[in-house]
């Protein structure tokens, strides 16, 4: 039978609407299945001011058979079979005929009892109770209470509408009762609109100028789009994020064309696409890659037949086009050289100073970066550094903050400083997400990895902790970027001696102490880095084994696990997993112990130890390197001698110095195989083991 | 319609709606909510309707009169409605018809916005009304004021009044506007805008400004011992301004900006909690 249910809402921001939505599915799932309603269908949908579920569920639950027992058969029924006292007291109090009782066999021994047949409670009844319990546990991102009622939610709520089966279902949520009533749109049909059925629900509210289902009106704006675009042969920038925002935005879609003066094309396509999208969320139009004087706006509307919403936009958008016009020709009036001075009263963060303060460290740590991967562009690196902050001073940035760095390097190109140097800083924010691109050029890369390093050495140092969903300052985001710019580099650094230089740089800046910050900062990586992997599709357990070496190397993390994957299915893996488990099994706790060949006794001994220095010395140069895949062929080489040294001798053995003697050896060998990976980790065919949690 | 048909219109429709009709309040500030007709009525239980119109000064704003659209001081029609009734959306839309929007041939949008003042510890939550992809409101549901918890919650209704002019009178230029029928925008407040530029961004004396700071801190402080709390927030809004002249002098420095502003809400922050009975250290 049909469940539709609508709770209206002010106007909801998109990110709360998506939270909302899955949610509201999840929560309602949830509550059915425990309730043993069967779902046929379940789906939700919205707009900015109705949370919607609409689906196909059973009638009520399954009519039930359950067994009652009552006292021990020996009490409930006298020698002549008749019911005692304590029997008729049994059936009197469970309102059955005496008829029905029966007597149970348990593994206790016979009792007196029924079966009573439970008429399942219908859905309807189940609604009533889960639809209030649903709608009250949602949370939002950031929440709020309105005039005198106690309750916290997104926005302020205006009514519930929720019908099963054609009829309205008894729920109330925060004093509103369910009805089989809302409202159309607020401007252009306000009035009621009723609805039994998920159809009639759909129809009267189009009518009523609303279109509920996101998916309905992304396709009307993508069609007006390309019927609006289509006479001039051009297309609009694409903007998925922004696209899916405003089909959150709006109940009734509308497509506003218009223009904007040819002379603002003399602006930079970063500033004219973000004048547009900033505030008032247009979409640039392009031709063959390059920007027209058109803009794209989404309307909450049904028709601007007299063009005001077009001419309200244009006039709007010059507006800041002038603006931004004017900060262009302002902000190159002063070098950025001479504008970093004023860094210093800029404030990077509470405890970590300045933007002057970083701007210094940057250089250090630049300027370091470049010794270890490319000494060629240190010098641009560090010019790049001491400059690549200033344009937090232009009035630009001042106003579209989402410009920062790169109108740096705008500003940096049009005073002629090098290549190098202003692409370094029009990239250095870059990537901004696992998504975006990294740095294109060298320069770019030790720049991005620097400043966003800078920043989470600091924050970790003053005890800036990420909790949940909670990251004010971005570690995660910066994070993220430093693994994706060296993993898609493959840049070899190590990454504690990087930590070192920039605690150095800090001074005495940091509550934290070094060796405390180093363990912060592992432990951070390592959780970004199994994020990111498991996302590439890389099995959990293999990650796991690839991070347990630790991260002197962040880019051999990727290596590791690329290995691993390489080899899973190769006949040889699954044996020489089981080896080395077996090994760190018979380590597992146990005091390092020394190797000394004169005291080996048996032959396989000697011989397991001639294989390993062989492939030892193979090996190492290429776990150094970071070919991993290389060093795993070669490590494969032991396991026959192992074999043979498992079969043959007993590495338990009575005689002390014989025995510490042969667990120094598989110690030796436990070593180099941690070089790389912690093969305990890696779950084979039979085993069992419960995933463990991201982050360690 | 004038400008000041618009301030008419706004009085008529608010005092409709059980508005008290404040007049200016005559200290500067950055923003309606700051005088004692929001400040102090939002605190409490007590149910409170006010409307009026309060110049918000915003030094670095400043623009010499030279740009069409920004200017240090303009104009805020402040609404409170206490508690937020639960058609306030519909009363403010009602707000917008009764000068004669034909809302039907525009796109009015609530828009996401959240609103913060951390000088006197506020934060709120709504939208920024957007008319055709102008921003004429800012609507919020304050939830917090002087760092004290706000029962039942108000609603802060504040229209930019040249923004929304702009609009009604299809102008590009503010200065273009018409206060009246006779007295342009321009001849009201282009020599004001010229001259507080200058004095905002070179000519206001930094020692004399950083004196008055001190001086209105410290007498805050004297006046919350003696109890005068309205003199106390006064001068705390005094603090405020001086504050904001010195930042558009660019004289103040990263430490010095969060201590200052910390220092105020310190104040305005005690200010609240007395006002509403609570001690001081709760």
């Amino acid at each position: 039978m049909e469940f539709l249910l609508e709770l209206l809402t002010e106007e909801l921001p998109a990110s709360h609407i998506r939270s909302a939505l899955e949610q509201i599915e999840a929560g309602l799932r949830q509550e059915l299945l425990a309730a043993r309603i069967d779902i046929a269908s379940l789906k939700t949908l919205a707009t900015p001011r109705r949370l919607v579920a609409a689906g196909d569920l059973a009638e009520g639950q399954e009519d039930r058979e359950e067994l009652v027992t009552g006292p021990p058969l020996s009490i409930a029924k006298g020698p002549d079979g008749a019911l005692t006292v304590a029997g008729k007291g049994f059936a009197r109090s469970q309102g059955v005929d005496e008829s029905q009782l029966e007597a149970v066999r348990t593994a206790k021994g016979e009792y007196l009892g029924f079966r009573r047949k439970a008429k399942g409670t219908p859905t309807s009844e189940i609604l009533a109770a889960a639809v209030p319990r649903v709608l009250g546990s949602l949370s939002f991102p950031k929440m709020m209470r309105w005039a005198e009622s106690p309750l916290r939610f997104s926005r302020p709520i205006h009514g519930l509408l929720c019908v099963f089966g054609s009829r309205t279902v008894a729920a109330s949520f925060e004093g509103f009762r369910a009805s089989d009533e809302t409202v159309g749109h607020r401007i252009a049909s306000p009035g009621p609109v009723k609805a039994s059925d998920f159809a009639a629900y759909r129809a009267a509210l189009a009518k009523s100028f609303v279109v509920v289902d996101p998916a309905d009106r992304k396709r009307m704006i993508l069609a007006q789009i390309d019927a609006a675009l289509a006479p001039l042969e051009a297309q609009a920038y694409p903007d998925e994020a922004l696209l899916d925002d405003l089909t959150l935005n709006v109940e009734h879609p509308l497509v506003v064309f218009g223009a904007f003066p040819e002379a603002y094309l003399g602006l930079p396509l970063e500033v004219l696409a973000t004048a547009m999208r900033q505030g008032q969320k247009l979409f640039s139009v392009v031709r063959d890659e390059k920007q027209l004087p058109y803009f794209l706006g989404v309307a909450d509307a049904v028709v601007d037949a007299k063009g005001l919403i077009r001419r309200g936009n244009e006039r709007v958008l010059r507006a800041r086009l002038a603006d931004a016009r004017f900060f262009w020709d302002q902000d190159r009036k002063v070098p950025l050289a001479d504008r970093a001075a004023g860094l210093k009263n800029v404030l990077f963060q509470e405890k970590l100073g300045s933007y002057e303060d970083k701007t210094l460290r940057l250089k250090k740590i630049a300027g370091y970066l470049c010794d270890k991967l490319a000494p060629e562009v240190k010098a641009a690196a560090v010019e790049a550094a001491s400059l690549c902050k200033a344009d937090l001073l232009t009035e630009m940035v001042k106003e579209f903050s989402g410009l920062q760095g790169r109108m740096g390097g705008l500003y940096a190109r049009e005073e002629g400083l090098p290549a190098d140097v202003h692409r370094a800083i029009y990239e250095h924010y870059q990537p901004g997400s696992l998504e975006d691109a990294s740095p294109a050029s060298p320069t770019g890369a030790i720049l991005s990895l620097a400043d966003k390093m800078d920043s989470i050495v600091g924050a970790v140092g003053v005890g800036l902790q990420v909790s949940g969903s909670s990251d004010p300052f971005g570690l995660r985001r910066n994070a993220q970027g430093v693994c994706k710019v060296v993993l898609d580099r493959k840049l070899r650094f190590s990454f504690p001696l990087l930590i070192d230089r920039i605690l150095a740089a800090y001074g005495d800046r940091l509550t934290l102490g070094r060796a405390e910050v180093k363990a912060a900062c592992h432990d951070f990586f390592a959780g970004r880095l199994r994020f990111i992997l498991e996302k590439k599709g890389y099995r959990y357990d293999l990650v796991s084994a690839a991070l347990g070496p630790g991260l002197d190397q962040i880019v051999d993390a990727q290596a590791r696990v690329e290995a691993l994957d390489a080899l899973k299915s190769s006949p040889q893996f699954e044996p020489f997993i089981l080896m080395a488990k077996r090994i760190n099994n018979i380590l597992k706790g146990l005091p390092a112990a020394k190797v000394n060949p004169d005291l080996f006794v048996e032959k396989e001994e000697r011989e397991l130890y001639s294989t390993l220095s062989i492939v030892s010395s193979n090996a190492q140069p290429m776990i150094a390197r970071g070919d991993f895949a290389r060093a795993q062929g070669i490590l494969f080489k032991l396991q026959p001698v192992l074999n043979t040294f498992f079969d043959k001798v007993l590495v338990m053995a009575e005689d002390k110095k014989t025995r510490q003697n042969r667990l120094g050896l598989l110690q030796s060998i436990a070593k180099m195989l941690l070089g790389i990976a912690d093969y305990s980790q890696i779950v084979v065919e039979g085993e069992r083991t419960a995933k463990p949690k991201a982050g360690r | 319609m004038a400008l000041q048909d618009l301030i008419l219109g706004l009085h008529r429709f608010w005092a409709g709606q059980g508005c008290y009709l404040a007049q200016t309040y005559d200290v500067e500030v950055g923003a309606g909510t700051m005088t004692p007709d929001t400040f102090f009525r939002v605190l409490g239980p007590r149910p409170w309707r006010v409307g009026y119109v309060q110049p918000s000064r915003r030094p670095d704003d400043g623009r010499y009169g030279e740009n069409p659209n920004r200017v240090q001081k303009h104009l805020q029609y402040q609404v409170i409605m206490k508690p937020s009734p639960a058609d306030i959306q519909d009363v403010y839309v009602r707000s917008l018809r009764s000068f004669g929007i034909a809302l039907e041939d525009h796109d009015l949008r609530f828009d996401e916005d959240n609103w913060e003042s951390p000088t006197i510890g506020a934060w709120g939550v709504g939208w920024q009304v957007l008319l055709d992809g102008l921003e004429i409101s800012q609507f919020t549901y304050f939830q917090q004021c002087g760092g004290i918890d706000l029962a039942p919650v108000p609603v802060e209704i504040t229209y930019g009044l040249e923004r929304l002019e702009m609009f009604l009178e299809q102008k590009d230029d503010i200065y273009d506007l018409d206060w009246s029928a006779d007295v342009s925008y321009r001849d009201l407040r282009l020599r004001e805008e010229k001259e507080f530029s200058e004095y905002n961004f070179t000519a206001a004396s930094v020692a004399m400004l950083r004196q008055a700071f001190n001086a209105s801190h410290k007498e805050a402080a004297r006046l919350i011992a003696r109890d005068l709390l309205l003199p106390a927030y006064d001068m705390c809004l005094k603090c405020s301004h001086n504050f904001n002249l010195l930042d558009s002098r660019g004289a103040i420095s990263v430490t010095e900006r969060v201590k200052m502003i910390s220092q105020i809400r310190g104040l305005v922050n005690d200010i609240a909690r007395r006002y509403t009975g609570g001690k001081d250290g709760a």
